[in-house]
């Protein structure tokens, strides 16, 4: 599974407090940084794992360090803790995980190790040497939404996502603003197909949705399947967490694609100048900050249409578009965020309400 | 005659293969262990193969994995969840019941011994002894429907057990994404355990995990040999039609086997869910169904066997780690040299139940 920083840990703020005025000072490695990475799938798994690998080898060309690594590392205590014992043996100092359920592990041991720093991906702890990272994934679904809404000609998209949590429902609720910004009538139906990684239910999903008419399917699951029934069906697609042309160029109209590299690169930076201070409550990335991007603009997409969406990016990455600004209402008409208001990371995440034009099972 | 059969030729010479009866345990286990160096050597060939220096492999890897007090301890830590799931498969298997339903007993046994943890039962000191006892009967409850089906309508269980493990997944995850989702950040885990409701660690880091498992295996050692009801199952997996010819209670034995093995697979999910992440995650149970039927399988149902044999899949579990840590060697590497040491080990099977024998010829 993937996942997420955590905004609110009280316990661990205080936790973290404690330790600040105690030490006063951030960490310091003793010796070169020695950088390791556990990954949660093999490298060559077409999305999430293999966007980190692809980071990692941009990371070792621009620090000009070497990073080591370890695949299909899965989100197990008894898994992880040997690995990164390892590694530590071997001399490494900065660990970098990149699954949600590494994040209880990578607590225990950030503090088992309070020399080592520790980064998590879609991780929810934090701590004096322990910072996790997300996406804002909803800014490059917002513009991949504009895209799909654009490319669709009956205005009825289809998404397949993965699970009813709020980093998926922000996902889905982003998508459907984007579309209706081409589209004022664009529907998002949406299935759940309760898994991360699985193409059979994908596919049928997929179909399913296809067979009721959509004409472009989003996506918040980790394989391409999608994608690639869109194109065996002659309709268009967007894809998440790398450029899906890769796979279905005909179909693939616009993918949110991870660029870790441009945070890890200044945070990596951060570290190794000593007196690291990692952000109280993780970092959770607006695409200003580097987290997510977009590969645009696919197959069916005018040039009028590509320049509104061209335009609309640079404002997310100027950070002058908050995608969840007010007024913004749920689609049973209660104020979730008031005019010139914006919501609140701890609210994104427990996100279980959806906007106009969004239908789903839920 | 014999002198004439010496001076045959080679080609000559014929050679049976015959069923051996019994084998006194010392060449069994100098068998064994005979495989499993053939399993090293054809591993570190691959090894080689693929450029990790000869040398050094001996040196660091095989020196550091089985040597190091860290990677000890990662192993033990590995292996108790492994001992309990081999041994809940022993069981099962003796009493010819293929329980492919382990996953989904382990399952319902964290999520009972995560029921009594959010609904708060029992005072702090007693809440330990209640998620054991918890986890127990709901993995034992898990088992109940099909044994029943087996034994009063011929339901397949392959099929009956192997399908209620996707019941069981499904019903997981509906309640970590649902219910039982931790409030403090929604997201799909169930609140953490307090440290109460923790395995305790013992000395070195050593959990309770490693012991209890070990008093399992002992206490499934008792029944599968000395007690009357491994007595009976030792008939029932012999002959069912035999068995029950001489009165021994067929049913009975079946049932009594299989609910012990649903009840030592909640058992396991408890181990891992409190002993190892501290609370009810999402896909913990993933890859320890196979893992119970491939250790008892090596183990041949025996429970010792099994215990050694879950010993041996964790030392390579974390060997394996090691080896992707050390050489940046890809997993499917890791997968390949486990696959490898797994059927060096289940062909040894072989010679120890067969010899081969000069025929005598001409006479």
């Amino acid at each position: 599974m993937r996942n997420l920083v955590l905004s609110a840990c009280l316990a661990l703020a205080s936790f973290f407090g404690l330790a600040n005025t105690a030490a006063a000072e951030g960490l310091t490695l003793d010796g070169p940084p020695k950088v390791a990475m556990l990954y949660i799938s093999p490298t060559n798994d077409g999305g999430w794992t293999q966007a980190f690998d692809e980071a990692r080898q941009r990371l070792e060309d621009e620090l000009d360090i070497r990073i080591r690594y370890v695949e299909s590392v899965p989100e197990s205590a008894s898994a992880i803790r040997p690995a990164v014992e390892r590694f530590i043996q071997r001399g490494a100092n900065i660990i970098i995980g990149t699954a949600f359920g590494y994040s209880d592990t990578f607590k225990s041991l950030s503090e088992e190790y309070p020399d080592v720093a520790f980064l998590n991906g879609s991780g929810t702890t934090n701590g004096p040497n322990l910072l996790s990272f997300y996406g804002r994934t909803y800014e490059s679904q917002y513009l991949c939404g504009m895209a799909a809404g654009a490319a669709s000609e009956t205005g009825k998209l289809g998404f397949v996502a993965a699970n009813p949590f709020g980093q998926v429902n922000w996902t889905i609720n982003a998508y459907a603003m984007g579309a209706r910004e081409m589209n004022p009538d664009a529907t998002v139906t949406v299935v759940y197909t309760g898994a991360w990684n699985d193409p059979t239910k994908e596919r049928s999903a997929t179909q399913a949705l296809i067979d009721q008419g959509a004409d472009v399917i989003g996506q918040h699951v980790d394989t391409p399947t999608p994608q690639l029934v869109a194109q065996e069906n002659g309709v268009y697609g967007t894809g998440h967490h790398r450029d899906f042309r890769e796979f279905a160029p005909e179909a693939t109209v616009c993918s949110s694609v991870w660029v870790w590299d441009r945070f890890l690169k200044a945070e990596l930076e951060k570290i190794i100048a000593g007196n690291w201070v990692p952000r109280e409550n993780g970092a959770l990335l607006s695409m200003e900050e580097g987290g997510t991007d977009i590969a645009c603009c696919g197959p069916n997409i005018s040039e009028d249409e590509e320049a509104r969406i061209m335009a609309a990016r640079e404002k997310l990455m100027n950070g002058e578009l908050d995608v969840y600004a007010g007024p913004l209402s749920d689609q049973d008409g209660n104020v979730r965020a008031a005019a010139g208001e914006s919501i609140p990371d701890g609210e994104l995440w427990q996100m279980d309400w959806f906007v106009d034009g969004v239908i789903t099972q839920q | 005659m014999s002198e004439l059969a010496l001076r045959r030729p080679l080609m000559n010479r014929r050679y049976t293969l015959e069923v051996r009866q019994q084998m006194a345990w010392p060449w069994q286990a100098l068998i064994l262990t005979g495989s499993l160096i053939m399993g090293l050597l054809i591993s570190g060939a691959i090894l080689v193969w693929a450029g990790v220096p000869a040398g050094e492999l001996l040196n660091e890897f095989v020196f550091l994995t089985l040597f190091d007090a860290q990677s000890l301890r990662a192993v033990l830590f590995q292996a108790s969840p492994l001992i309990m799931v081999g041994l809940a498969g022993c069981l099962a298997f003796r009493a010819r019941f293929w329980n492919l339903g382990l996953e989904g007993q382990m399952i319902f046994g964290a999520i009972g011994a995560t029921a009594i943890t959010l609904w708060e039962i029992g005072s702090p000191a007693m809440r330990l002894p209640l998620m054991v006892i918890a986890a127990m009967v709901c993995g034992l409850l898990w088992s109940v429907a099909p044994v029943l089906l087996r034994l009063k309508l011929q339901v397949n269980e392959i099929v009956s057990t192997l399908m209620l493990n996707y019941i069981a997944i499904n019903f997981l995850l509906h309640l970590m994404y649902g219910a039982w989702k931790d409030p403090k950040d929604a997201f799909p885990y169930s609140p953490k355990y307090e440290s109460f409701e923790l395995l305790p660690d013992l000395a070195n880091g050593l959990s309770l995990s490693f012991p209890i498992a070990i008093g399992t295996a002992l206490l499934v050692l008792w029944f599968v040999s000395i007690s009357r009801g491994g007595l009976y199952l030792r008939f029932v997996d012999k002959s069912p039609q035999v068995a029950r010819s001489v009165g021994v209670p067929v049913a009975r034995t079946i049932l009594l086997a299989v609910l012990f093995s649903g009840a030592l697979a909640g058992l396991a999910g408890l181990m891992i869910a409190a002993g190892q992440e501290g609370r009810l995650t999402h896909s913990f149970y993933v890859g320890y169904g196979f893992s119970g039927i491939l250790i008892a399988f090596l183990a041949r149902n025996n429970p010792i066997a099994a215990t050694c044999a879950a010993l041996l899949i964790a030392t390579l579990f974390v060997a394996g780690r090691s080896l992707q840590v050390f050489y940046q060697i890809p997993f499917a590497m890791v997968q390949l040299i486990q696959a490898v040491l797994v059927i060096c080990v289940a062909s040894s099977d072989f010679f120890i139940r067969h010899r081969i024998r000069r025929v005598q010829m001409g006479d």
